[in-house]
């Protein structure tokens, strides 16, 4: 069955795809999954049929899955071209079965300009990659958090959020303001929630692995206030404004999640995501331990200690590790994994974050926090779904209908998110057992390093298709 | 990088350098957590052994002829840089002395880039005290010598913690900790000194208590309950009587000014007069109770002038220690290395 997909692969990237496909299919917007024919013809979907007979196909082999949406990366274009560019950023978003990517504002100089958002598209274009850059745009005027950003203008050249991410916005009257604005113009207002106060100088999950190796705790309490303190404004400004949308941007304690799931409860329009690699990996990473959260902790919801387990098997303070927010317990990745389930996170978003090795291959402490992991999401998600941790219909779902839904109608360009016949395609095809390993050189990110460095995930990645155009097309095997 | 050869072939018969030959796996020490009990024993065992050369007793070794030892210090540092300085000396060994002032590392080199122009300039010892936590395993992942990590950050100071082991089985009959009642007080958060002894002084069998302020002693209830690599017990208090209450020895921290701007205490005086080590409070520990400090002191703030000073007092005996337990560490380390 995999030699059905590999045919698919013989355009060039930017060519218009061709093919027919028989495979396992989910389209979370229509809730349907199951063996069907695809029929593509110059990028236009011309049929999909889903079969009765299953054909013996099965979720387990080649998947074809409508193309991935992530909400949060980081492409560092214009300022920090070294760690990455729009180019090299969306050709690795292709490789990891993305089709669309929201880009972070936090550029040099930041995203705060009609003409930010314009060269920012323009380099999308120029690079030849079909997939679609989505622009989000600073909340503050360069994002310094005094004044707001011309919002209006941000959204007319493009924008489809605004977010000051990097930094959560702090005065407490710019917050309310951007958050009716953004909800007037019908975009979401993305915070990355954080009172910086409680984070002074912190370097590491405020846990055991922190006292153990001396590193400067960053209490889970820091984002919880946050989320909370933001959930109140929310309350408050969509009592005037019920088009405000807030969404918060890489949860990551159990906590935080408690009171959007409470939020969500009482009915207000919040949203959040958490990444892969906060629902995967947790702080006794720092120590050395190399086994996904899910070992980590017992049945009965106890954290294990890595020591006792001799689970410490590489060296400690990698600083590919170090990450905003932090890796944390055993116990927020299961919250985080639960949540996802549940349904009060709406999506997983990488928070692709590349860096240099000049900010990179440095002491644990003095590394830029970030991990570019915008070609190992679908992986590691897998492994939780091989884990049983998670439903693949979940993960499906929180890489595409549900982040389309967090951007919402406002988000000029982000698509359907669904095998629709007629209209341009976007897709992905991947085996779902097929396994590879993360080498960092080999992946298209220019990021320097990745904490999976040398480790083998499930899920690779052999077509992503974006507006009907070949974005990543995988090597032929037979 | 060729061996050298003195690394391997003992230069000279009954060099006591040539017990580090063999079945010593750690050509870095970068923090006591890495050794066994029996490879702690080792490093004591030939200690005993240097000491003889130490005190002149004997001829120094030519166990690191030729070897080139460098000092690369971060952090100002009296103490712990002359002790590596007169171990590397005593084991015939080139020696240099690199800090952070006055070197590239002001004009902002990275530290791999300096391990590397140190490495290409014959270092083939990095010894590392820089202020981050973990900055010496970065240097151990990439420098093809030896890294033996002289304090970094909070986290680690191995050839500190067993120098402390090293004086206090001198002085315990049959050199023994086990069930003996060990008090680390002071500023435990921030001390590389604790953490790094917690390692030693469980391994040893000790009990081991750690006392201080609430505000300094944070975390360590849950390493506590977790136990030092996930087994060993030590206790944890604010109760400076029920710590010292019998014990065989208690080591006090350095207080530096900055907790006070930080917000962890009120002051120093409020400091000194709950949990500064006097002759009064010492009365509560077994009588022959041993005092130690790893240096630098606050007389008069962490302990008394007259406790620091008293006949129970090892601390100048820690600092002449340090000499042997540093030979030990760089003859074994290097062996490890050729």
């Amino acid at each position: 069955m995999s030699a059905t997909a590999t045919r698919l692969v013989g355009g060039q990237v930017g060519e218009r795809a061709t093919f027919e496909l028989t495979a396992w299919a989910l389209d979370p917007a229509a809730r349907r999954a199951g063996t069907a024919e695809l029929v593509i013809r110059d990028g236009v979907l011309e049929s999909i049929a889903w079969l009765d007979d299953p054909r013996g196909l099965d979720d387990r082999g080649v998947i074809v899955a409508p193309g991935f949406l992530d909400l949060h990366a980081h492409l560092r274009e214009p300022g920090g071209e070294a760690a990455e560019t729009v180019a090299s950023g969306l050709t690795a978003a292709a490789h990891g079965g993305f089709t669309a990517v929201c880009a972070m504002p936090n550029t040099t100089p930041p995203i705060d300009s009609a003409a930010a958002i314009r060269a920012t598209l323009g380099a999308a274009a120029a690079s030849g990659s079909p997939v679609r850059l989505l622009p989000i745009g600073a909340a503050t005027a360069g994002r310094a958090g005094e004044r707001l950003a011309p919002l209006g203008e941000l959204v007319d050249a493009g924008a489809v959020a605004f977010s000051d991410d990097g930094s959560p916005i702090q005065a407490t009257e710019l917050f309310p303001s951007a958050l009716a604005y953004a909800g007037m113009l019908g975009v979401p207002l993305i915070d990355h929630p954080e009172d910086s106060a409680q984070t002074v100088g912190a370097e590491a999950h405020d846990g055991l692995a922190a006292t153990v190796l001396g590193l400067r705790g960053w209490p889970a309490g820091a984002e919880a206030n946050a989320v909370a303190r933001d959930v109140a404004v929310l309350a408050e400004v969509v009592r005037d404004v019920p088009t405000a949308r807030l969404h918060l941007t890489h949860l990551s304690t159990a906590e935080s999640l408690e009171h959007v799931r409470r939020a969500k409860a009482a009915g207000l329009p919040v949203t959040c995501d958490v990444t892969p690699h906060h629902l995967a990996l947790t702080d006794e990473w720092l120590a050395g331990a190399r086994r996904w959260a899910w070992h980590a902790i017992d049945a009965d919801g106890t954290a294990r200690d890595p020591w006792r387990d001799g689970a410490i098997d590489a060296p400690p303070y990698d600083a590919a590790l170090r990450v905003n927010p932090p890796l944390r317990s055993p116990v927020d990745a299961r919250a985080c994994r639960l949540a996802l389930a549940d349904g009060t996170v709406a999506a997983v978003a990488t928070d692709h974050a590349p860096h240099t090795e000049v900010d990179k291959a440095v002491e644990f402490g003095l590394a830029k926090p970030g991990i570019a992991g915008i070609e190992t999401a679908l992986g590691v998600l897998i492994e939780a779904v091989d884990a049983g941790e998670l439903e693949l219909e979940t993960v499906v779902r929180a890489l595409t209908i549900g982040p389309a839904r967090v951007l919402g109608a406002g988000g000029t360009g982000a698509g359907v998110a669904g095998l629709v016949e007629g209209r341009p395609v976007d897709l992905v095809v991947f085996d779902r057992s097929e396994r590879w390993t993360v080498e960092p050189m080999a992946l298209r990110s220019k990021g320097f390093g990745h904490p999976l460095d040398g480790r083998s995930l499930p899920g690779r990645v052999l077509a992503t298709i974006a507006g009907g155009r070949i974005a990543y097309a995988g090597v032929e095997r037979d | 990088m060729s061996p050298n050869p003195a690394m391997v072939v003992p230069a000279r018969a009954g060099d006591p350098a040539d017990s580090a030959m063999g079945s010593w796996p750690h050509r870095h020490l970068l923090d006591a957590d890495a050794l066994t009990w029996p490879q702690m024993v080792r490093v004591m065992d030939l200690a005993d052994e240097m000491r003889e050369i130490f005190e002149r007793r004997r001829p120094r070794s030519e166990a690191l002829k030729g070897v080139g030892v460098t000092n690369l210090f971060y952090e100002a540092s009296t103490r712990t840089r002359v002790s590596f300085e007169v171990a590397a000396k005593h084991l015939s060994a080139d020696v240099v002395n690199v800090s952070a002032g006055g070197s590239s590392i002001e004009k902002g080199e990275s530290l791999l880039d300096t391990m590397r122009t140190l490495e290409a300039l014959g270092a083939r010892v990095l010894v590392i005290r820089h202020a981050v936590s973990g900055a010496p395993y970065l240097v151990a992942r990439e420098f093809r010598g030896s890294v033996i990590n002289a304090g970094d950050g909070r986290h680690a100071h191995p050839t500190q913690a067993l120098l402390d082991l090293y004086t206090l089985r001198r002085h315990m009959p049959e050199g023994s900790l086990e069930g003996r009642k060990v008090v680390i007080l002071g500023d435990v958060l921030h001390s590389r000194v604790a953490r790094s002894n917690l390692w030693t002084l469980t391994a040893a069998g000790a009990d081991v208590w750690v006392c201080g302020p609430a505000t300094l002693l944070r975390g360590f209830e849950a390493w506590a309950a977790a136990g030092v690599g996930g087994a060993r017990r030590f206790t944890v208090t604010s109760d400076v009587k029920a710590a010292l209450r019998g014990a065989d020895a208690v080591m006090a921290l350095r207080l530096q000014q900055e907790r006070m701007a930080a917000g962890l205490l009120p002051s120093v005086h409020e400091y000194a007069v709950r949990f500064g080590l006097t002759t009064k409070r010492l009365s509560f520990a077994s009588p022959g109770c041993l005092v130690m400090h790893p240096g630098p002191m606050n007389e008069g703030v962490e302990i008394a002038p007259d406790v620091a000073n008293g006949p129970r007092s090892l601390i100048t005996e820690q600092v002449a220690n340090g000499v042997p337990v540093r030979m030990a560490v760089l003859a074994l380390c290097t062996a490890a290395a050729a």
